[in-house]
Order: C-alpha cells, then structure tokens, then sequence
C-alpha cells in the first residue's frame, strides 16, 4: 500500500529526501495558467457546489443539450461527443459543466445548469457500489488520508487532487486518453513536478494509466446496468435521524420529507435536540440525484447546513456540514419511520462506568418489543417509550465490562460500553489539518476540531491488545504543543493558531506573510494535540498531530 | 511536515502578489529613456505587476524601470552580447520580446503560438546563440480543439533576432518533452536541459547527449532529481544546475540508511565542458547554487538560506540566515557579491566570502516571482 497525505494535506512535491522543512511554500501550482481565473473559476466552482439543491430544474436538459452544447459537441443519434463516454457523480458534472461555462464561453442560466447536471447525473451517473469507498470526497471530509495499492496511480493522478475525484468517475477508453490530453494541456507542468519529472509522463500516462483506467472504470458496467433497472428507494416521510460532531457532540430528532413539484424535489424540515437537551431545528430543500444521491440546503438555528447522504432502502447515511465552513460537519445515519424498518441508530449515553446508574435513551425506528442490554446491566425500569424512542433507567454491573449491542424487540444497530476506567485517551483525528486564512485574504480559515475519545484495556489489562475497546467520547483538556524541534524553534504555538481548551475546536492564524515571525513566514505550524481526560485525581493523555498549512486556494466540489 | 516545493513556490508568490496588491504600481514612464552607463554593473530584473527594473549595481539603486507588454510571466530574462537588449520570457510563458534597454523599446517580438487553435507554452526554455543574432525556445503545443485538446511534440525554433516585432521561427525542429532550459554555447551549439542534457545542433536539430540526468546510472547511488529553471548567464559561462540524490551504505538500498547529497552539473559554454559530481550532504532545500566565478572550488545554495561549500571536501563552509525566501543567486561579474532575486520585491545583496548582508534594492512594485534576473556590465 502507497501510505499518502491527507486529501487536505501537504504532499511533498520536490526532491526525495526532506530532512528540511519550510512554513511558507507548499502546495501545488500551475505557473503557466492563470491564477486568479482559475482562482475565480474554481471559486465559482465552490459557489455552484453550493447550489445542486436549490431552486427547480424547470429548463429541459434536453434543450440545454441540444441547444447549447452542441456549440462545441457533435450529436449523432442521441450521442454527444465527450459527454455520453462519461459518467460521474452530480459534483462531477457539476465541475464539468461549470468549467465549460468558465474556461470556454459557455452561457447559460444557474436553472439550465441544475437542470443538465440532474439529467447527467440521473442518465450517466454512478451506481451506489461504484461510489463505495471514495464518498468521503463527495462528503467533504478533507482529513481522509487517501492509500492507493497502484503507486503508479497514487503518483500520476493523486498528487494533484484526490484519488477520489479519479475512482468517481467512468469513462470509454479514448475519452480516458483524451482526459491525459486535457491534463496536460491545461496543466502544462503537470510532467515537470516530482513523480513528473522522473518518467516519460506523458507516454506513461497515455499508453500504461488511461489503459489501465479504461479496464478498472469502464463506461458500460453491469452494475450501473442493473442499478438503472431498479426502483429507487422512497425518501418521502419521516426520518429518525441521529448525529455526532466533533468539538460539539450528538444530536438526534426526526427530519421530514414531502414531495415537491419538479422531479425528485423535496421539501425537508428537521425538529431535533443535541445531547446536551438544547433544541436544534430548521428545514430546506432537497434533491435526489441518480435515485440515491441526497443533496440537501438546510438552514438549522440560522446556520446554513448541507447533507449529503446515500439513500439505500430505509436508511440513510452520510454527512451534514456547515455549507461555509465544511470541516464543521456531523456523521448522520436516518431511518425511514415505516413498517417493518426496526434499526436502533443511537444510544445516549453510548457509556456507563460500572456501578453507574443512569437514564439510557435508544433513539431508533419501529422500536417495539424488549429492550435488551448486556449481561450485567440491570434493567430497573422503562420511564418512556415511543416507537422512535425508548428511555430506561439501568444499572451497569462490573461483568458488563466491554461493549455489547443494545437492540428493542427486532430493531438492532446500537451498541453500550461500559467500562471500569479509562486506559488510554486517542485524539480523533489522529492526523488532521487546519488552514490559515482571513485577514483580507479571500480564503477563510480553516478550523480543526478533535474528540477525545477513551478506550478500556479489555480483559488482558493490557493497552494495544485486541482486546481493547472503546468506550466514547469524552470532554477533555485541549491544548497544542510543538510538533518538534524546528516548531519550538519557530515558535509555532505562538503563531499559528489558538486551541479551545475547552471545546478542542483549534482555530489557526490569519493568512499572509508575518513580520513578527522568522523569516517573515506565514502562520503555518506543526503541532501536537494534546488531550487531557480527567479521572478522579488522574489525568489520562492522548495526542494527535496537527499541520496548519497555507489556504486551499482551488476548492472544487470534489478536491 | 511541511515541504518546500518548487511548484509551491508559485502559490505562495500568488499570494503575496495578491496580498501586496496595494502597493504594485505600474512602472513609471519618468526614467524610462535613461540611457545606460558604458563600464557600469547592472542587473535586469522583472517583477509584477509588469516592470523591467534596470537596478545599478554601483550605488544599489534602481537605474530605471520599462512597463512590459502582455501579462506577467515568468519574466525570465537573457541579455544580449552587446549588453543593450533584455529578451524577456513573459505573457504567460507565451511570447518572447526583445526590450533595448536604453529607451525601452520593444524592438523584438515572437508568439511562440504557431496557429490560433494552438496554445504554445515555453517552459523557461528560452536562450540566445552567442553571437546575439539567434534567439532559441522550446515550446509545448496543445491544439485547442472544439470539444478536445491534443498536445503535440515540443517544437525547437530559432528566431533571427533582427526580425522586428512580428518574428516567426526561420527554422525548426523536433524536440523532446520536458525541457526546462536552454543555453548557447561558444561554438554555436545550444544546451537543452530535460530528462538529460543535450548539446544540439541549432542547424539541423540533431541532439546528442552531453549529460545524463535520468540515463545516469551509478552503481549505489539513487537515481538523481533535478528541476532548474534559472538560466543564469554567468561571467564565467559557467552552466551550473542543481541535483539531489541518496548513496546508499548497503546492497539492500536501503533509503533509511541512505546518505542524502547535493550535486551539480555543469556546462563550461566556452569550451564545451562538462562535469558532475556531488558537493555535499544534503540537509536543506536550495532552488539554485551556483560556482564562485573567483573559485571553482566554492559553491553557493541558495532558498532559506545562503549556503557555501567547499567542492573538493564536500563541506558547508558557511550559511547566512536571510530575512525570507529567495529563489535564485546569481553573481557579480568579480564574483564579490551574491545577489539573490525572487519572492518579494526586494533584492539582498551578499558578500561572497563573509556571507555578510551589504544591503537590498528595492523595486517599485511587487514580486519577482520565478523569473530569472542577468547581471551585466554594459
């Protein structure tokens, strides 16, 4: 396995040993184009990003199609050159068509642009297990340390932008070759940088990776074939739906769907609480790609939230994040309030120390029957319950050590820990990064946020044993430390940024170069995280790594 | 970790120009027909938004500064051998002209396009023939079709420098992909930097090799990495570039275990010369070195620091702290001073043997980017 940064990260680009670092220079670029239009562009991009579930598609695709694409694409018999050899997801026809209308002249409404992205997607779009694995792109989670088994692959294409954005999309074997074409003719020094500049890029891309792609991601696939038979799931009605996001914690409530006028359009409210008991609510739009790409604009308390989940039949499951600042988003699972659909999706809290007694609430659908717990737990009374609800009081016994499933007559999926003490605290993510910004630049900060999570030495008593488990999330002290030697030196604490002791939201420092800083470097640092989770009178540690890197000046839908 | 790469470099330049957006002025017309000094150094430099600064080595000041034609980019520069003309790489790596540095004017002027649907990029590969009358690129077509691009084979051509304002290639030939410099030689042959160093002949076309880069093979050692895109026209005419490589202590090759160093390669382009070898560990990142023209034997690194070594023992002999990045060294014509161009608007003036700082320049405007900048004596 080739290991790689993070989608996010910085990737070492220039020569092959790196005893040296710098605060002020990296990230990867194109001298040959122009910056602040594809700055603009990809900006754009981000805007459009913003868009995909806003107002109806009224404008006919087909008209879009034939009357403007065809400027530049050749129609024989319902096949358009370039666009009917692909097929992606809604994010990727949305950066095609919008690169279209920013790099060559394309002019058309934001509606015609909805409305031929819906159709692109629903026609030639991806089935849901040609996305499995790679929705983190989709779902903006730019902390996923990406790992290919092809360093070829890993080299060629996700040096510059994710491996994702590749595995997301299929394509017919000349327009996979045509792709190398477009690479390096937009991006001409593509074959100069590191893992350029050491091969014959161009030969090694034309006749070993577009080959190579056009067997591993084909246009025609058995599964698109039958995905494009079937009946897509029902996403009408209401949703049980449960959360956690890191720096703030869970949440649970109900969303409700109802169908709009324009194909696949929903409205969405959702009425919910967090954990903590204060209320969080608030309702936007919807619109179902390709039968199970749910794409959602919510405004939740004033904030506006976007989700994007895949719907299987009953259930739901994937990310909802600040539309303004995507790092600060929440996973979310939801089941469909229907007969025969049992699923628990949540148990607060998810730990009880032994001896502990305590009020558990299992939030699920179709949630009847008895409610049983491990071995040990003793069941002392049911307060309420409902059928997406149940609340008991319990106790947890010291032979209930570990985690056991919590499931309500038919309904499984939740799970207790309990635990007699914290062995060791992780700091999730292990690995993230934040990025400066603001300061009258046009790119905002961004934040990194950490949970501290504990985890139980298991039987043996021993911590890195399989036997280990982990009991949760817990509050915990936060602070940063340098990374090493070069951050002490550089006094990165200092600089580049601010660690909420409290919260373990880390916000980083404004962008641009600083005087104040040695060598006039930029904010950029390189930091431990340090998690401090108290017990009794002991403190039990965990540190993470954290880089906070200069801003992502290009931020397409998928990075 | 974070790393310092070249391509980075790039961004944090677009940065910085966009962040010193206030302070980038248009070069003024008030100096602009200032005619140069017989016997007085120079340095020719261009820095955003779009000026040729024209800065007088004797008193450290600028002498005068042309507004460029086109947009910015990389505003690599190659002066002329009779000292009177700048030949500027710029308008996104697209076009080359000839700017006579006594009025400013643009005398000479080539769009390296062939064709309309044809984008055509120079990657820094841009020189002149000794004798000032040719002028070289190597540059990369994409024909933009309507709903395709298709990159062709890089393209050599020879520009005949009194061709005015509208020059087309007087010849041209096949070339290979990845060429990042080119030089001419005193026997009229040119230097093409790519996945090895070629001598060609600018008559026919014909390459042959003069050094390896990706076809050197040494037993033991990794194989060597190299991106230089600073022509720098030294008083010597002494082409140096830069290589990073690993020896490795045992059979296994082991990386973990491997001595990381420095290396260069050069061209004497008086007589035709060549030479690699290594000078040293490798223990900080440099974009350019170049060889003292009073000691062969001394070599400069230049990025986060002004670094020196002494050649024959493989040493650093010395390192100056810098107040931030610079990209390219380039020396005096006595090899007296550094003169490290780059980055931000200013350019820092070093001593050669102390390392110690004797001062900046500043330029009116923003930041010198890539570009390479000449040091002459008119």
């Amino acid at each position: 396995m080739v290991s790689r940064a993070p989608l996010d990260g910085a990737v070492p680009v220039a020569s092959p040993a790196f005893p040296t670092r710098t605060h002020s220079h990296e990230a990867k670029g194109d001298p040959v184009l122009n910056r602040k239009t594809i700055a603009r562009a990809m900006g754009a991009l981000t805007v459009l990003g913003t868009m995909l579930a806003a107002t109806p598609a009224g404008a006919s695709a087909e008209a879009v199609l034939h009357g403007k694409c065809t400027a530049c694409h050749v129609e024989q018999d319902g096949v358009f050159s370039r666009i009917s050899n692909q097929r992606k997801t809604p994010e990727g026809w949305l950066m095609s068509v919008a690169r279209m209308q920013v790099m060559h002249g394309l002019k058309i409404t934001d509606e015609e642009r909805r409305s031929v992205v819906k159709y692109l997607a629903d026609t030639q779009g991806l089935a849901p297990s040609e996305t499995a694995g790679f929705r983190y792109a989709l779902e903006r989670r730019l902390n996923t340390p990406e790992s290919f088994e092809s360093e070829q692959f890993a080299q060629m294409c996700a040096r510059c932008h994710s491996g994702a954005r590749v595995r997301l999309q299929r394509r017919a074997p000349e327009d996979w070759q045509r792709l190398v074409h477009f690479h390096l003719g937009q991006f001409a020094t593509t074959e100069y940088q590191m893992w350029g500049r050491d091969r014959d890029w161009f030969t090694v891309a034309l006749d070993e990776v577009a080959p190579g792609l056009a067997r591993s991601q084909p246009l025609d696939t058995e599964a698109w074939k039958a995905w494009r038979a079937s009946t897509p799931p029902a996403v009408d009605g209401q949703w049980t739906v449960s959360g956690q996001m890191p720096g703030r914690g869970g949440f649970s409530g109900v969303m409700t769907v109802s169908t709009l006028a324009g194909k696949d359009r929903h409205a969405v409210s959702f009425e919910g609480a967090w954990d903590d008991g204060s209320a969080l609510k608030g309702q936007g739009q919807a619109v179902v790609y390709t039968g199970y790409e749910w794409r959602a604009d919510l405004q939740l308390d004033g904030t506006p939230m976007r989700q994007v989940l895949a719907v299987e039949p009953g259930l739901m499951r994937g990310r909802m994040f600040q539309r303004d600042h995507d790092e600060v988003g929440a996973d979310i699972v939801a089941s469909r309030q229907q007969a025969g659909n049992s699923r628990v999706l949540s148990v607060y809290p998810a730990y009880l120390k032994v001896g502990q007694e305590a009020e558990l609430r299992i939030v699920g659908t179709e949630l009847a029957g008895d409610v049983r717990l491990a071995e040990g737990i003793e069941l002392l009374g049911v307060a309420r319950r409902s059928a997406t609800e149940v609340v008991v009081r319990v106790r947890a016994g010291a032979s209930a050590r570990g985690v056991a499933p919590v499931t309500v007559g038919q309904a499984s999926g939740g799970a207790l820990a309990v635990f007699e003490r914290i062995d060791a605290v992780r700091v999730v993510p292990e690995f993230a990064v934040a990025r400066i910004g603001g300061n009258g630049t046009p790119t905002a900060k961004v934040e990194g946020r950490f949970d501290a999570e504990a985890w139980a030495a298991g039987a043996d008593g021993q911590i890195g044993t399989a036997d280990d488990y982990r009991i949760g999330v817990f509050p915990a002290r936060w602070s940063v430390a340098p990374f090493d030697e070069q951050a002490e030196r550089d006094k990165d604490v200092q600089f580049a940024g601010v660690m909420d002791a409290d919260s373990g939201v880390f916000v980083p420092g404004g962008a641009g170069p600083n005087p104040a800083r040695r060598m006039m470097t930029n904010n950029a640092g390189n930091l431990k995280v340090l998690a401090e989770v108290g017990q009794g009178a002991e403190v039990v540690r965990g540190e993470g790594h954290l880089i906070v890197t200069v801003p992502r000046w290009n931020n397409p839908p998928i990075p | 970790m974070t790393h310092t790469t070249f391509p980075g470099a790039v961004r944090t330049v677009a940065a910085l120009a966009a962040l010193g957006a206030g302070t980038i002025l248009p070069a003024q017309a008030a100096n602009e027909s200032r005619p140069l000094q017989a016997g007085t150094e120079y340095m020719v430099v261009v820095n955003h938004p779009n000026n040729l600064n024209v800065l007088d080595l004797k008193d450290n000041s600028v002498f005068k500064t042309c507004a460029l034609p086109g947009a910015f980019g990389p505003g690599m520069v190659q002066i002329a051998p009779d000292r009177k003309t700048a030949y500027i790489l710029n308008n996104r790596f697209g076009t080359i002209y000839g700017v006579r540095l006594d009025d400013c004017q643009v005398h000479f002027q080539a769009e390296l396009s062939p064709a309309p649907e044809v984008r055509a990029k120079s990657i820094f590969s841009f020189a002149l023939s000794v004798d000032g009358k040719e002028a070289y690129a190597v540059y990369n077509p994409t024909t933009l079709h309507k709903d395709h691009y298709e990159v062709g084979e890089p393209r050599l051509v020879v520009y005949d420098t009194a061709a005015g304002v509208d020059a087309r290639p007087i010849r041209s030939f096949p070339a290979p992909r990845q060429v990042t410099m080119l030089q001419g030689a005193a026997d009229g042959s040119l230097y093409m930097v790519g996945a090895n160093i070629f001598k060609v002949d600018v008559h026919t076309g014909k390459r042959e090799l003069a050094l390896p880069i990706r076809d050197w093979q040494r037993p033991s050692y990794a194989p060597v990495d190299v991106l230089s895109v600073w022509p720098v026209q030294t008083p010597t005419r002494d082409f140096t570039l830069l290589y990073t490589t690993a020896r490795f202590t045992d059979d296994k090759q082991d990386p973990a275990t491997a001595e990381y160093l420095y290396g260069y390669l050069n061209v004497n382009l008086e007589s035709g010369q060549t030479e690699a070898r290594d000078f040293g560990p490798l223990t900080e990142i440099y974009f350019t070195g170049a060889r003292s023209p009073k000691d062969p034997n001394i070599m400069f690194g230049l990025l986060h620091r002004l670094a020196k070594y002494d050649v024959r023992q493989q040493k650093l002999i010395g390192a100056a702290e810098l107040e931030h990045t610079y990209y390219a060294v380039i020396p005096s014509t006595s090899g007296d001073r550094m003169y490290l161009t780059g980055t931000f608007n200013d350019v820092a003036i070093y001593d050669a043997d102390t390392l110690a700082k004797l001062g900046n320049i500043e330029l009116p405007g923003g930041d010198m980017s890539l570009g390479t900048a000449q040091v002459f004596i008119r």
